[in-house]
């Protein structure tokens, strides 16, 4: 199995950026710890800093003022393209370079690195198993404009995982991807990010995504200073401010019930009569809340019946799904 | 008409006489375009590179395309006197431009999310232009050195009112060799333009990048 060495922490101590000419600081005083192998969203309207912040990280931008560490280590301690080497880097549009075959773009840092033909060939058949492109030998040589969009974000993906980074940068990595290839993309990297345990900075400015995928989500506002940092549940549950609930939407208690699953609320076989639940429509239970409450909605029932796998494992009413009883708030102990 | 057919005869009759004139005449044009080459090509990367001095670059084009050759010829002989310098003078600062520009348009317009990639994974500032700027730039630089060929051999032709030889010799001199050699030298260097400008054509393909060839012709379809 492929050995993944395990994330650092990545400390923020007063982050600022004023770019040149600029009267207002982009980012203003960050203090943030995302700890070592947690996934942290940076959200937030443009304007934000959440690019910014990011780009400090692997010093694509200069610190004004204060200090970010990765581990113990500052990031000024040594060359930026050193540390540039050590981080992962994924963009919007996967950002591959177009003369470069899968294999040729995977290996980018390897090469850099001077690792042997031999490590490289083994390394980039791993990680093209891991980001669920096989056989392997279908894509090594081939080229980016032959790959479709979620395809190039898996390679962008691949890329950056390389040369095993402790830490991960990732900056609108599935911005310019259609909604189902989208979710795809997401569950994809959410079961990677799972399995390798990159302490990783994902940037985003759909609340959604972060909402999915993060472990702990940074809203930032415009002038670049941290509005909330916490986990999405209690970001949903107590918006910190006007500005955080207005961000998080009006229909920020319906996007709370999207981070549970059916699968997860379910009280198991009850003794309800088959006739009240007769007319009610069966919902998988890796749905989230959110979803079945819409089947339930449009069934017109007053709940619904839980499959997984073909199996029935029980019932929800409509109370049940508007009002779970249990793990939204053990959620965090669901993920890590 | 019978001039034209002329022409024909003329250049068999002469054969001697052109080719030797075409070696000249290619001298001429190669030597200003191989500076300007190696001038134009390593300024106008670097420009790209840095993204700096579109201005400059630019405004060395725009004075380029404005400034007439048979003028520059002229003001040059108040200089450099007559001859062959004179010539590859002017031919110089006729082809610098094109190659100039296209180079600094070739690594400028490069998609800053490459190079922003490229720079994020840890790649020296050397290391981003020798992988990813030249590889994907050398389409159009080449397409500027393409424009400059043709121009300084097309051009080289009235180089020889300053007395730098070549075919302009047998095209500005119809005392000497008659309406057919005007235009036999003209039909000679119409094709030796066009010779110049299909090598360039052809390694302009050679030279894109495999997988921006995919590219092309997946937007072709």
């Amino acid at each position: 199995m492929t050995q993944h060495s395990t994330g650092t922490s990545i400390t923020f101590d007063r982050a600022t950026k004023t770019y040149p000419g600029a009267a207002a600081p982009a980012l203003d005083a960050l203090d943030l710890e995302v700890e070592a192998g947690e996934l942290v969203c940076l959200v937030g309207p443009s304007g934000g800093g959440k690019t910014t912040a990011l780009q400090l990280v692997n010093r694509l931008v200069d610190l004004t003022s204060g200090d970010i560490r990765i581990g113990d280590r500052s990031i000024s301690d040594q060359s930026a393209i050193e540390l540039r080497r050590t981080i992962g880097y994924a963009i919007q549009q996967s950002g591959l370079f177009p003369h470069y075959t899968v294999a040729h773009n995977i290996a980018t840092v390897p090469t850099i690195l001077g690792w042997d033909k031999e490590r490289i060939r083994t390394r980039t058949a791993e990680l093209l198993e891991l980001v669920g492109l096989s056989p392997v030998e279908t894509w090594l040589s081939r080229y980016p404009a032959q790959l479709s969009g979620g395809q190039q974000q898996r390679v962008g993906i691949a890329r950056a995982l390389a040369a095993d980074p402790p830490v991960m940068l990732m900056d609108e990595p599935f911005g310019a991807l259609d909604p189902i290839t989208r979710v795809a993309v997401q569950d994809e990297f959410l079961a990677i990010h799972r399995a390798v345990g990159k302490t990783t900075l994902f940037v985003t400015h759909d609340i959604d995504e972060a909402i999915k995928m993060a472990d702990r989500i940074a809203i930032l506002k415009p002038g670049g200073k941290l509005a909330q940092f916490g986990t999405p549940s209690e970001v949903l549950s107590n918006p910190a401010d006007d500005f955080v609930a207005e961000f998080l939407g009006s229909e920020r208690g319906l996007k709370r019930l999207a981070l549970t699953t059916v699968g997860e609320i379910v009280p198991g076989r009850s003794d309800r009569a088959s006739a009240e639940t007769a007319q009610w429509p069966d919902v998988e239970a890796t749905m989230t809340l959110r979803e079945a409450l819409s089947v339930v909605s449009a069934a017109r029932a007053e709940g619904a019946i839980v499959h997984k796998g073909g199996n029935r494992l029980g019932e929800v009413s409509l109370h049940d799904l508007i009002a779970p009883p249990v793990a939204v708030e053990d959620r965090e102990g669901v993920r890590t | 008409m019978h001039v034209i057919f002329g022409a024909f005869p003329f250049m068999i009759d002469n054969v001697a006489l052109l080719l030797t004139k075409t070696g000249d005449h290619l001298v001429i044009s190669l030597i200003p375009l191989l500076a300007a080459i190696a001038l134009g090509v390593p300024i106008g990367v670097w420009l790209g590179h840095a993204h700096r001095g579109e201005f400059l670059a630019v405004s060395v084009t725009n004075i380029g395309r404005a400034l007439p050759s048979l003028a520059l010829i002229a003001i040059l002989i108040g200089f450099v006197g007559i001859g062959m310098l004179n010539a590859m003078i002017a031919l110089f600062l006729l082809a610098f431009p094109p190659i100039l520009s296209y180079a600094f348009q070739a690594v400028d317009s490069i998609d800053r999310d490459l190079t922003r990639a490229a720079r994020g994974m840890g790649m020296s500032p050397g290391q981003v232009l020798l992988k990813v700027e030249l590889p994907l730039g050398l389409p159009m630089i080449i397409a500027g050195i393409r424009t400059s060929a043709v121009l300084t051999v097309s051009s080289a032709t009235i180089a020889t009112i300053a007395g730098s030889g070549g075919l302009g010799d047998v095209i500005l001199n119809q005392v000497a060799y008659g309406m057919e050699g005007v235009i036999a030298g003209a039909i000679w260097v119409a094709v030796l333009a066009i010779l110049v400008d299909q090598a360039f054509a052809l390694l302009l393909r050679v030279s894109a990048p495999a997988g921006v060839r995919q590219l092309q012709s997946a937007n072709a379809m």
